[in-house]
């Protein structure tokens, strides 16, 4: 398996690799509310996209384009109108273990403590604390938090609170982890820590990771793979980033790093042009 | 500049400014004679019938029997409509068949003001005890489930997404996320609540009750008692401010995360 891990990771062309696909969209549309109706929206529109076990692929598009419906199909909070939405080859039939969420908005419970949301799914399904207290805890420290496990959400800073959620979605085992624009609320220094953070637990852990962000740099900087979607959600630009995970913030002066940002950040301004345009016969 | 700074005083001192003005001015105009005593009686006289009333109690009764009658009925009302209310609101706000179920009837009762439902629990439960509980339960009732079934609906969606794919069942997401969520509203509730059942308690002792406040004031100005009467009106005061502030400390013992939210 790591041997295997170890291949993709070389290749990060990993659509021709021969492994199946972890992540799969087939044509997928995405539609709020009946189709004719005013009120009507076409979130996404034949999305095609695979993401190979073990891959980091960031997600960017202008807002409205669909980025965060993609990862709710994913998740199983939402289905697709048509097309369908495949996790190792099965389709997405609602919310599971094999898939863990790090949500931008506050999702840690403000009425349980550090330790005690990391753990709440475990416990509900009925583990017994002795088989996952010790791992919870060395997950915490993992993510510098080891002092804050008997404090309350509130009594956290925002990226100490993303932390937790990082942690509690890590502490199941996760093969996949979801992250919709999760260093989005943070300031600059506290969200390029947890960028080396996420890399730093992806080679330990070696989810497939789907990335949300608005934040060009961001995406470049933690993905083999960058997509961005135009309104409606489908792929209208892709790039690799071909430089070796881990990786620290040495890589933002890279060569490498600046010339995909440059030509990622040209590759949203246009999306954004078009949605305005194409927003006018839609209306 | 100066003058600022000169009136730079703490807020509760503010607030002690702002009580002593009052006692004073009543202090003032009874004792100059500019009301009548009848309309408004003076401080000392007020304190001289309160010690009166304590001595002999009121009607054959002590006046701690009456406030303790009153209190018993508001608060086991109280009790019977949140008993209720808080469960049916958290069902109905999680529920959505439940809530579209139930909506119209609540959203119909809720206006009407409990007091005009005096006659019909005579009718229903005659003069006596349960008449009254009846009345208090239904007022507290409607405040109860209202905030709770707000707090059950207004949940926040990635809570709930969260829950979800944590693998938390939906049994285990009403108990362990929508009803701890819910608390901090269904407090604001029971707040409400308790001040209207402690109002309407007031209103139903007017109506064949031979003991409790309500019972005392409007004896009390039958016979012209005033100073009696005002000194009802206080308990109603002083008791409706402890009966809120006993729900607050709870309220900030149980919903601690509020407080920085």
């Amino acid at each position: 398996m790591q041997q295997a891990l170890k291949q993709i990771d070389s290749t990060p062309a990993a659509k021709a690799a021969p492994v199946p696909p972890r992540i799969e969209f087939r044509a997928v549309s995405k539609r709020y509310g009946s189709a004719g109706k005013a009120d009507s929206v076409l979130a996404i529109d034949g999305l095609q996209l695979s993401i190979a076990p073990g891959e980091i692929v960031s997600v960017l598009g202008p807002t409205g384009c669909g980025k965060s419906s993609a990862l709710n199909l994913i998740a199983g909070f939402e289905t697709p109108s048509s097309g369908a939405v495949l996790v190792d080859s099965r389709p997405v039939t609602g919310p599971g273990l094999d898939r863990a969420v790090v949500f931008q908005q506050p999702a840690l419970f403000p009425w349980l403590r550090v330790i005690d949301n990391v753990t709440l799914g475990l416990k509900c399904r009925g583990a017994k604390p002795a088989d996952y207290l010790d791992r919870a805890h060395q997950l915490l420290a993992r993510v510098g938090l080891a002092h804050a496990a008997r404090r309350y959400p509130y009594q956290l800073s925002g990226g100490m609170r993303q932390r937790v959620q990082i942690a509690r979605a890590l502490l199941g085992q996760p093969d996949i982890l979801l992250m919709d624009e999760p260093f989005g609320a943070l300031d600059y220094q506290t969200r390029l820590a947890m960028q080396e953070l996420l890399l730093d637990l992806w080679s330990e852990f070696r989810p497939t990771v789907l990335f949300i962000t608005h934040d060009v740099g961001e995406a470049v900087f933690v993905a083999d793979r960058v997509v961005v979607l135009g309104r409606p959600g489908r792929v209208k630009h892709e790039v690799t980033v071909p430089a070796p995970k881990p990786r620290d913030r040495s890589f933002l002066t890279k060569p490498l790093f600046v010339e995909l940002q440059a030509q990622l950040l040209d590759a949203v301004q246009r999306e954004a042009r078009l949605g305005l345009v194409s927003q006018v016969p839609n209306a | 500049m100066s003058r600022a700074s000169a009136l730079r005083l703490p807020t509760w001192a503010w607030s002690l400014l702002g009580l002593a003005t009052v006692a004073a001015a009543w202090t003032l105009v009874t004792n100059l004679g500019w009301v009548t005593e009848t309309y408004l009686p003076s401080p000392q006289r007020l304190g001289g019938e309160l010690l009166t009333l304590l001595e002999r109690g009121y009607r054959g009764a002590p006046l701690h029997e009456h406030i303790g009658i009153s209190l018993w009925r508001t608060l086991s009302g109280f009790a019977v409509g949140a008993l209720l209310g808080v469960p049916l609101g958290l069902f109905t706000g999680h529920n959505r068949t439940a809530g579209a179920l139930v909506a119209p009837l609540v959203a119909f009762l809720r206006p009407i003001p409990p007091i005009a439902f005096i006659p019909m629990a005579v009718l229903y439960f005659g003069l006596g005890e349960t008449g009254k509980v009846v009345l208090i339960a239904f007022t507290a009732f409607n405040y109860a489930q209202l905030n709770a079934h707000a707090g059950a609906a207004g949940v926040p969606e990635s809570y709930l997404r969260a829950a979800r794919s944590m693998g938390l069942s939906e049994r285990q997401i009403f108990w362990r996320v929508i009803v701890p969520a819910a608390v901090p509203q269904i407090f604001t509730g029971l707040k409400v609540a308790m001040a209207l059942s402690w109002a309407v308690v007031v209103a139903a002792e007017l109506v064949g009750a031979q003991r409790g406040i309500g019972f005392m004031i409007s004896d009390a100005a039958q016979l012209f008692r005033i100073p009696v009467v005002f000194i009802g009106i206080a308990c109603i005061g002083v008791i409706g401010l402890l009966l809120n502030a006993a729900l607050n400390a709870l309220q900030r013992y149980l919903v601690h995360w509020e407080r920085h939210a």
